[in-house]
């Protein structure tokens, strides 16, 4: 299981700020991305805009994630 | 000190701190919601809303940067989210260094990362609707 948290917009997409998705024993972003949009299409849209999070640390899409990991969705940054 | 807030930003405050005897020049920048307006809709207010503690320790992480380039004696940045009114502050930054240099380049860049890295987001919420600032997603009337 990992915890995926979602922010401003893609929040608004998905209808909702906390997803829980049940991963193998270890996945990259990558194979992650599609469990989520299946879930919550209305973030597909969003998909060339978004940045991730693994335990609170930017991560590329290659990086890894495991089971008890939290990921965050973070659309563009608008802070200042 | 470097923080993330939900209560106004007590600028003078964070001046006063910084004043030092080894340092002749506190730059301060600070960043007000600035608001616009389209026929015959405004901009009511900014909400903004983080990711924490990711953005506590982006903060953080900004200042250590900054000492690592710059000469300087004291370094503070505050962050306020939630609702911020029109005209009041969003982000302070107050750099005291020896000399003027540093921290005028500080500030700069400080304010610079808190745009490109702090996971911090904004939505605008008009008179009939929202937009996140940056995605254009909300509930405003298109058109």
């Amino acid at each position: 299981m990992v915890e995926v948290l979602l922010f401003g917009a893609a929040a608004d997409r998905a209808g909702t700020r906390r997803v829980q998705l049940e991963i193998e024993e270890s996945a990259t972003l990558q194979e992650v991305w599609p469990l989520l949009a299946e879930r919550h299409p209305g973030l597909s849209p969003m998909r060339d805009t978004l940045a991730f999070a693994v335990n609170g640390e930017y991560a590329k899409m290659d990086g890894h994630v495991r089971p008890g990991d939290e990921v965050a969705v973070l659309p563009p940054v608008s802070g200042g | 000190m470097f923080a993330v807030v939900e209560e106004k930003i007590d600028v003078g405050a964070m001046i006063e701190g910084a004043s030092r005897p080894d340092c002749g020049a506190v730059c301060t920048f600070v960043g007000t919601t600035r608001v616009d307006e389209s026929g015959e809709n405004s901009v009511e207010y900014l909400e903004y809303e983080a990711y924490r503690p990711m953005a506590d320790r982006k903060l953080e992480e900004i200042g250590a940067e900054i000492r690592g380039r710059w000469d300087v004696g004291y370094v503070s940045i505050v962050h306020r989210i939630g609702r911020v009114d029109p005209g009041e502050a969003s982000v302070a930054i107050v750099v005291a260094s020896p000399r003027r240099g540093p921290a005028f380049e500080a500030s700069r860049y400080a304010i610079e990362r808190i745009k490109e890295v702090m996971p911090i987001w904004k939505r605008e919420v008009w008179s009939d609707g929202y937009v996140w600032v940056g995605s254009q997603v909300g509930t405003r009337p298109s058109g």
